[in-house]
């Protein structure tokens, strides 16, 4: 992800948590894998199918193992699969938010693509929504230390524990502590996200406003949730 | 329910309407609005504060100056920060702030907006959630207020509404309720005609009642037109239209026979001289012109004299009868201009030598024919235009001066009137009414009215007597439930207050106003057609039957009566006396009876002497008879 501004940050994030509240997903929306093969293979043909059958596969397999487990499988599934490259690169967009069936698709994305990926696998696995978070992190990269704005996905055994962090850089589970090359900027809880009390519809005309209701709006659309 | 109650309603009803919708409406997505806005300013300021304390020292003092300085600027209900365990490390809250606006529109519009939350970071651990509500009171303030606006705009709308139906109602109104009174008219048989007014339905409807009037009237019109040529033919003279000898004597012994002012009067007989002669100078038609004439001024003369009936007795006798008292001489005056006028104006001079008499109650035709007859010689002997006048039949007077009568006259009325009662029957032997001649008590004995009628006339004291006479017959039927039906003479007819005294004492007895039978002669209510119908209008409200006397010679106008919704016609002696024998006379009211009954006027024959003329007059289709061969069973 490249240089994200205090505005663009900012922007979304608040976009972000008005779908909270306004975009909660209808009743009738739930996690359909039938309806995701049929939309990867609209999309991406056979190789997307694939993938997402692969990814299915996984979550059947590890549906009551324990968290540890879960996080790790569900980390290194992105972390092997996704190849990281930028918004521009791959969508020719500054900044596109990528939900996970796009992301499997195209076998690439950028870190918050990856977050957001993992976190959606998460919660189809059961983790509690207010022990995962969201955190923009300012992150130095390579030999030249140089910053770089970036996103990772943090598991938070209690609210005020040290978090484990899932990313993509360095691709296995650390907790945040042994990320001296990382500085949190904020987080925010994204149990929310999903747990809005309005029942707005997907027509609201706010929908476009906001990448988080975007992408969610996407990926109900797709089968996700 | 009516037609003007509906449309009532039904204004009202859509004005509600509007008003309730459009005011739900408009709250509704005021509310929704401000429910969105507030919510978004909720999670933006709530993130952004948390944004901020997660950039710096997490020093209590500091978080709390900060959390301070954004509730004390901004406009917050409550901003919270609470640790990860869930206690209060810092709070603000607002006091709930009286806005004006009732709790029950609070109630009913509820705002639904969750506070803002985001988490404060320090470093990689959670130091705390923030909670952020925006102060949304002042939104109820501003839909509370929108809520009055509207309310008023509503009102001031409804009342411009309320206006303009009231406008179109009474517009609707006016000509319906006289759409309505025209139906009821034709209804009860007055052919009435009324204003087209502009609203198009209405026109339609009052255009074709006035068609039916308009065929009513010209019905009545041809077919009185055809009765009366009848009639002519049986009282006229042929040449000069004048009453033939036999009807103006007959009229003569019923006015001599009457209870009103005609049983007085003045009888003028004008002699044609040599008339063969005359006949032979001028050529029948320019004779014939002449007589004309001679019965024109005559009649003028009657209608100066106010009324009277011209007659020509035989070639060349003609005999006008004037009603009413009079002055002889003043009388004798007026004979000569009118005399003097005709002379001047025929080419060839005539010798018109006259005889005047008077004649009172009492007398009889016979004895006033022949003192005429003898006056009338005298005078041929004095040569052209000579008028003698023959003295009355020697009968000394009651009393002697105006001033006598006057005085007798009023203290007659306040001691109390008397009232003759006089059957009117119908074919079954049922009295339909009594006819109720006034009596007063002059000089110690009941006097009938045709000795004092004449008096009354003469001293205007007929207003007078009327209102005693009505009140007095409203009492009788008071205790005898008998319908009685009086005379009115005829100044009553022009005299508004007159008519208003009448309506009132009539009001004060509704019921008997009921069975109270009011008649007027044929020609005072035709000489002064539009007071008689004002007088109609007014009476008529009370419940009063009203007709008319003595018709005869004016049955044609009939037609234009047909909308005044008259209870009654009394047909004229002369039409009736010897009716068992005449066919004639059998056709004309046969087709008066009909006509009257096409129209739900009570036909009545007046002067009967013998039972077969009762009998006959029965059956032509008269509903009553009077006179005095009548008698109630």
């Amino acid at each position: 992800m490249p240089m994200i501004t205090r505005r663009q940050l900012l922007s979304g994030l608040g976009a972000g948590l008005l779908c909270v509240m306004l975009g909660a997903p209808s009743p009738a929306s739930a996690f359909n894998p039938e309806r995701l093969r049929q939309k990867m293979q609209q999309a991406y043909g056979a190789s997307g199918v694939a993938m997402i059958d692969e990814w299915l596969a996984m979550i059947a397999r590890l549906r009551g193992q324990q968290v540890g487990d879960q996080m790790r499988e569900v980390n290194d599934f992105f972390n092997r699969n996704v190849r990281w490259r930028d918004d521009i690169a791959i969508w020719g967009q500054e900044d596109y938010w990528a939900t996970p069936l796009e992301m499997l698709g195209k076998r690439e994305g950028d870190c918050e693509d990856y977050s957001i990926a993992k976190y959606i696998t998460l919660k189809e696995l059961d983790v509690p929504g207010n022990k995962l978070r969201m955190i923009y992190v300012r992150a130095r990269i390579g030999r030249s230390q140089q910053s770089q704005a970036h996103m990772v996905l943090g598991y938070y055994q209690t609210p005020a524990s040290e978090p484990l962090l899932l990313d993509n850089i360095i691709p296995s589970i650390r907790p945040a502590s042994e990320r001296d090359d990382l500085d949190p900027v904020f987080s925010f809880n994204s149990s929310g996200l999903w747990a809005g009390g309005s029942q707005e519809s997907r027509a609201d005309p706010l929908a476009r406003l906001s990448r988080w209701r975007s992408v969610m709006d996407r990926m109900r659309d797709q089968g996700f949730i | 329910m009516s037609l003007i109650k509906q449309l009532w309603l039904t204004v009202i009803l859509i004005l509600l309407l509007a008003f309730v919708g459009s005011l739900a409406v408009s709250v509704t997505s005021t509310q929704d609005y401000v429910e969105q806005e507030v919510q978004i300013k909720n999670a933006d300021n709530a993130n952004a504060l948390a944004l901020s304390m997660s950039q710096m020292e997490k020093e209590a003092v500091s978080i709390e100056l900060l959390l301070a300085a954004q509730f004390d600027t901004g406009h917050y209900r409550l901003i919270e920060l609470r640790s990860p365990e869930g206690e209060v490390m810092e709070r603000r809250e607002a006091e709930a702030l009286d806005n004006g606006v009732p709790d029950w529109f609070v109630n009913l519009v509820r705002l639904d907006v969750s506070p803002g939350q985001a988490v404060v970071q320090d470093g990689w651990r959670q130091y705390g959630t923030l909670t952020l509500a925006s102060q949304h009171q002042y939104a109820y303030r501003t839909l509370w207020q929108s809520t009055l606006e509207m309310a008023a705009w509503f009102a001031l709308v409804g009342v411009i509404s309320l206006m303009l139906a009231w406008w179109i109602v009474r517009s609707i109104r006016r000509p319906l309720v006289e759409v309505i009174s025209q139906a009821r008219s034709i209804s009860a048989r007055r052919f009435t005609t009324s204003r087209e007014p502009r609203t198009l339905e209405l026109r339609e409807v009052v255009q074709a009642m006035n068609t039916l009037s308009g065929a009513v009237h010209t019905m009545l019109s041809e077919e009185t037109g055809k009765l009366d040529q009848l009639r002519r033919r049986l009282q006229e003279d042929a040449t000069t239209g004048a009453y033939n000898r036999t009807t103006l004597l007959d009229h003569l012994q019923h006015n001599l026979d009457s209870d009103s002012k005609r049983a007085s009067g003045v009888l003028v007989m004008v002699r044609v001289d040599d008339l063969p002669e005359v006949n032979e100078r001028l050529g029948r038609q320019a004779t014939d012109d002449a007589l004309k004439a001679l019965v024109e001024h005559l009649s003028q003369l009657a209608n100066e004299l106010g009324g009277g009936e011209v007659g020509r007795l035989n070639g060349s006798d003609f005999l006008l009868l004037i009603h009413g008292a009079q002055d002889i001489e003043h009388v004798s005056e007026a004979l000569k201009h009118q005399l003097t006028l005709l002379r001047d104006a025929t080419a060839e001079p005539l010798r018109l030598p006259a005889a005047l008499t008077e004649y009172t109650h009492g007398d009889t035709a016979s004895q006033r024919l022949a003192a005429l007859d003898g006056a009338l010689s005298d005078a041929e002997s004095r040569g052209d235009l000579a008028l003698v006048v023959a003295s009355g039949a020697a009968r000394s007077p009651l009393y002697t001066t105006h001033d006598a009568w006057r005085t007798a006259l009023l203290k007659a009325m306040e001691t109390g009137i008397a009232l003759a009662l006089f059957p009117v029957v119908n074919a079954r032997q049922e009295v339909v009414h009594y006819e109720a001649p006034s009596r007063l008590e002059l000089d110690g004995e009941w006097r009938s009215a045709g000795l004092f009628m004449p008096w009354v006339a003469r001293l205007h004291l007929e207003d007078r007597l009327d209102l005693a006479v009505a009140e007095r017959a409203l009492a009788l039927i008071e205790s005898d439930q008998q319908p009685l039906g009086i005379n009115l003479s005829g100044r009553a007819v022009g005299d508004m207050a007159f008519i208003k005294a009448l309506r009132q004492r009539l009001e004060r007895a509704p019921e008997a106003a009921k069975k109270l039978w009011i008649e007027l002669p044929e020609s005072t209510a035709l000489h002064d057609l539009s007071s008689f119908r004002l007088l109609c209008r007014e009476l008529q409200a009370t419940g009063v039957k009203i007709g008319l006397e003595h018709v005869g010679s004016e049955f044609t106008r009939l037609a234009d009566l047909h909308d005044l919704g008259l209870a009654f016609l009394k047909f004229d002696a002369s039409l009736v006396h010897g009716i068992d024998q005449a066919y004639d006379q059998q056709t004309i009211l046969r087709g008066m009876a009909t006509l009257a009954h096409s129209l739900g006027i009570l036909a009545i024959a007046e002067g009967v002497k013998h039972p077969e003329e009762a009998e006959t007059l029965f059956e032509l289709g008269l509903d009553a008879v009077t006179g005095p061969g009548v008698k109630a069973e």
